[in-house]
């Protein structure tokens, strides 16, 4: 239960710490905003449009093989404490497993849909 | 008070960090820059102190400059350079620091930053109106308003449209400024790029007018006929009159090394192109080993090399309809304007010449033709040019009927589309694009050749 | 007692941030000046970072039109914690162990997973297009480093027969796990960087889109967001100190010196990359990463079961 509580002191500490550091510029540095200096910057010249849309993630297909895999990832981690105990069977489990994922990998990659330009 | 006064004392021992605009005339200064211990050149507007603002800049120039300016966060300040001190009419930034001696620039900074962090001169006011370019026009909470999520213009500016895709989706698809200030691109060089995720799908180069609206009149200053100097003024001299051919040589072996030293800077290796720019700004005939060490490295690494190969292919045809030089070179396209002249045949001159087409071929294409060229140097002793109207460039051919630069500015769109933004960078950089070279008009360059 | 060993502990984790990061703007400094062919002096370049950092803070904070504020703040603060919190995960010494879990690798895989989400906060939420894109591509780069990364853990965990991480450097007393499972610190190490998205992975702040996620970033928040950042690769080195190298496990000296030497020797490395290698394409990345290090790791799983096995016989 330490261990616990002290990753989530840490986290929170230096999170909030953070937070204080950085409203700690006002202190410093106050800033005032005007219209030309809130313009995006691409090289001097203002956009026509709001940068977020609909973002088109083109290396969705890669997406879709990433959770399973991190699936298998899961259940490694359990595996992975009583490997030794169940000795040569968890190993061939384990190895078909993910024989038929990388299977996968292997389709995708012949597909070139790891590629997305 | 207490505590920024302090850090004001800390950050004065630090280098000046400046954003720099480079206009027409400043390219024999604005490399060099980098070398210096006082000042870092930086990509970003936000993470600089000082706009450095060097060579002439045409009107639609100076607008973009001034949304430069006011980009930098403040305390801000503008440090301005230009050959024989002319500032453009529309000149706005007010309160420069001028330098006319190009070699004060880095202190001219390191003073104006240190001066700027202390608070003992006032920070550079906006140029731009304090008007909000796209006032608030929405409906609702969040200013979403109109019909539905996308019909009407949250927070005064639209959200992009939607445009059809080659996989049959139909998504957003927005418009990206590119320029003229943007640092991978060459300074000065304007896109208008349509992109949907990372992938570009059009671009197009938009008219000066287009660039500065409000700007643009009917008397509108431009910077006019250039005078020529350094490196530039040798090539163009070498059109109408005997050159040493060393001279020549050198100057070519230095334009290539200062163009990769950028190219690894963008490829994300900054200290070794600081290595590559030092040994430009030394590189003589006798003292090749240098180089030839350069060379070798480049070919061992295999991250550069993973980085440009099969990237921005020129094909062949696309390469003869090229005026000449490097970039056609790369592509299987013998042209070199030196060929044609007797001196060069003297000295067993044969072109450098590689068939992939693609960015790493221009690239040892490049790197090649300096070592070349310092081998020729050495070779030609007091030999002189031979002047037969055309003379071979760095860029490509200077003296026929248009610059290999504007050629390249105008084969841009078609080549980039269908790229991922990383690897247009990579090929925009690999062509080594002379902005000066191809914003000079014909009869500019031949007035200036004849006076 | 106990809480006292925690509290020191903790203290110690807040230590070695602050000298971890330090030391890392310093190394690479020197390494730059090394290889532009400058002058190095070590000294000099030791107040250096704290010179830019005094430069920096002094910068207001500029915003775009329409940022999403929240998240734009939260962003350095959010990849700090995480890093901070993979750091606590990591034994400095035997029984110095912050974050003392039964389950130390998945609470490492954890943080460093959302490390994915703080960095695409600071990309998106400026609103403007090229930190846009470097946002989106870290989710690219992010989703291919993810499963080497915590696949090399878990196979470090098969001889220990623990996912803690106190066990796996205590299962290396004879063998340390660089030896025993060869592929595992350079395919961690490689993740490790993408992680941080440093040098030849530094994807998403690539000099192609003129520093990307960080680009519309001043002020104060620039040094956090670059200090979150060093921090990360602290914890990368300071993990793969203990799970590759025998953490603590060193004749003479006490353990902390041991683990602070072999966090350095990893940390040196992973900070000089960004000066000899260049940034690779984003595409080639992702189709090596799935085509060539996931299986690499996966094998490197198989190895170590196999070994595993016959040295448990």
């Amino acid at each position: 239960m330490h261990g616990i509580a002290a990753a989530l002191a840490i986290f929170f500490v230096t999170l909030v710490g953070f937070l204080i550091l950085r409203a700690s510029e006002r202190h410093i540095a106050p800033s005032k905003s005007t219209a030309p200096a809130r313009v995006p910057f691409t090289g001097g010249r203002a956009p026509d449009t709001h940068a977020w849309n609909r973002y088109h993630v083109r290396y969705y297909p890669m997406t879709l093989l990433f959770l399973a895999f991190d699936m298998e990832m899961v259940f490694m981690y359990p595996w992975a404490v009583v490997f030794v105990d169940e000795g040569l069977i968890a190993l061939i489990e384990m190895f078909m497993f993910i024989v038929i994922l990388l299977f996968g990998i292997l389709y995708t990659w012949r597909e070139r849909a790891l590629e997305w330009a | 008070m207490g505590v920024k006064a302090a850090l004001a004392r800390l950050a004065a021992g630090a280098p000046a960090r400046c954003f720099a605009v480079v206009g027409a005339e400043a390219d024999e200064i604005a490399p060099w820059l980098r070398l210096d211990p006082e000042l870092v050149i930086v990509d970003s507007p936000r993470a600089a102190d000082v706009l450095l603002v060097l060579g002439q800049l045409d009107d639609e120039m100076v607008r973009a400059a001034a949304g430069v300016h006011d980009a930098l966060p403040p305390p801000r300040g503008v440090v301005s350079w230009s050959p024989g001190g002319e500032r453009p009419v529309s000149w706005p930034f007010t309160d420069d620091v001028r330098v006319d001696d190009p070699a004060q620039i880095p202190a001219a900074c390191r003073r104006l930053r240190d001066e700027l962090l202390s608070g003992r001169r006032a920070s550079s006011p906006d140029i731009l109106p304090d008007i909000d370019p796209a006032p608030w026009r929405g409906v609702g909470p969040f200013g979403q308003g109109g019909a539905g999520m996308t019909g009407g213009v949250p927070y005064g500016r639209p959200l992009a449209a939607r445009a059809d895709d080659r996989d049959g989706l139909k998504l957003d698809q927005i418009l990206v400024r590119v320029g003229p200030y943007l640092p991978p691109f060459p300074s000065g060089l304007v896109l208008d790029v349509k992109i949907q995720g990372d992938v570009i799908q059009e671009v197009s180069i938009p008219t000066p007018a287009a660039v500065a609206p409000d700007l643009i009149s009917a008397g509108a200053h431009s910077a006019g006929a250039h005078s020529l100097t350094g490196e530039r003024a040798l090539f163009n001299a070498a059109v109408t009159q005997p050159v040493p051919v060393a001279d020549i040589e050198v100057a070519r072996a230095r334009h290539h090394l200062v163009w990769l030293a950028e190219a690894l800077r963008v490829s994300g290796l900054e200290a070794y192109g600081r290595r590559v720019l030092k040994l430009a700004r030394t590189v003589r005939p006798e003292a090749a080993e240098p180089v030839d060490d350069l060379s070798r490295w480049l070919r061992r690494n295999v991250s550069l090399r993973w980085g440009t190969s099969g990237v921005g292919m020129v094909s062949a045809s696309r390469a003869a309809a090229l005026p000449g030089g490097p970039v056609a070179r790369a592509a299987g396209d013998g042209r070199d304007a030196r060929s044609l002249d007797p001196a060069y045949e003297r000295l067993g001159f044969t072109p450098v010449v590689l068939e992939d087409g693609d960015a790493l071929a221009r690239w040892r294409v490049r790197v090649d033709e300096a070592q070349q060229a310092l081998a020729l140097a050495q070779r030609a002793g007091e030999s002189l040019t031979t002047p037969i109207g055309l003379v071979e460039g760095p860029c490509g051919p200077i003296g026929g009927e248009r610059s290999t630069s504007a050629a390249l500015v105008t084969m841009l769109p078609e080549l980039l589309v269908g790229m991922e933004w990383g690897d247009a960078v990579t090929t925009v950089v690999s062509l080594d694009i002379d902005m000066a070279e191809a914003a000079l008009p014909h009869d500019a360059a031949v007035a200036s050749r004849a006076s | 007692m106990n809480a006292l060993r925690v509290v020191i502990a903790v203290v110690s984790v807040g230590a070695v941030s602050v000298a971890g990061i330090y030391l890392a703007a310093w190394v690479d400094l020197l390494v730059g000046r090394a290889v532009a062919g400058l002058e190095v002096r070590p000294l000099d370049a030791l107040s250096a970072p704290l010179r830019w950092g005094a430069a920096t803070a002094l910068k207001t904070r500029t915003t775009t039109e329409r940022p999403d504020a929240e998240t734009w703040a939260l962003a350095p603060a959010l990849l700090a914690a995480l890093a901070a919190v993979g750091l606590a995960a990591v034994p400095l010494a035997p029984g110095l162990l912050a974050a003392d879990v039964a389950n130390g690798i998945v609470l490492f895989g954890a943080a460093m997973a959302l490390v994915v989400v703080a960095v695409f906060l600071q990309g998106w939420s400026p609103n403007s297009p090229l930190p846009m894109i470097g946002g989106y591509r870290f989710i690219a780069e992010g989703l291919s480093y993810e499963i080497p990364l915590a696949v090399v853990l878990i196979a470090a965990a098969l001889p220990a027969r623990s996912l803690a991480i106190a066990p796996i450097v205590t299962s290396q007393e004879h063998l340390w796990n660089i030896v025993r499972q060869p592929l595992g610190l350079p395919l961690y190490l490689m993740a490790g960087l993408g992680l941080a998205f440093w040098g030849p992975l530094a994807l998403p702040e690539g000099q192609d889109l003129a520093g990307g996620s960080s680009l519309e970033t001043s002020g104060v928040s620039r040094i956090l967001w670059r200090t979150a950042q060093l921090l990360v690769l602290v914890a990368v080195a300071a993990m793969g100190a203990a799970v590759f190298l025998g953490g603590w496990l060193g004749p003479l000296f006490p353990g902390a010196a041991w683990m602070i030497v072999k966090t350095i020797i990893l940390l040196v490395p992973l900070i000089a990359t960004r000066h000899f290698v260049a940034r690779v394409p984003t595409e080639r990345y992702v189709v090596v990463s799935w085509a060539i290090l996931i299986p690499l790791s996966l094998l490197d799983v198989f190895i170590a079961g196999i070994q595993a096995l016959v040295a448990a016989r």
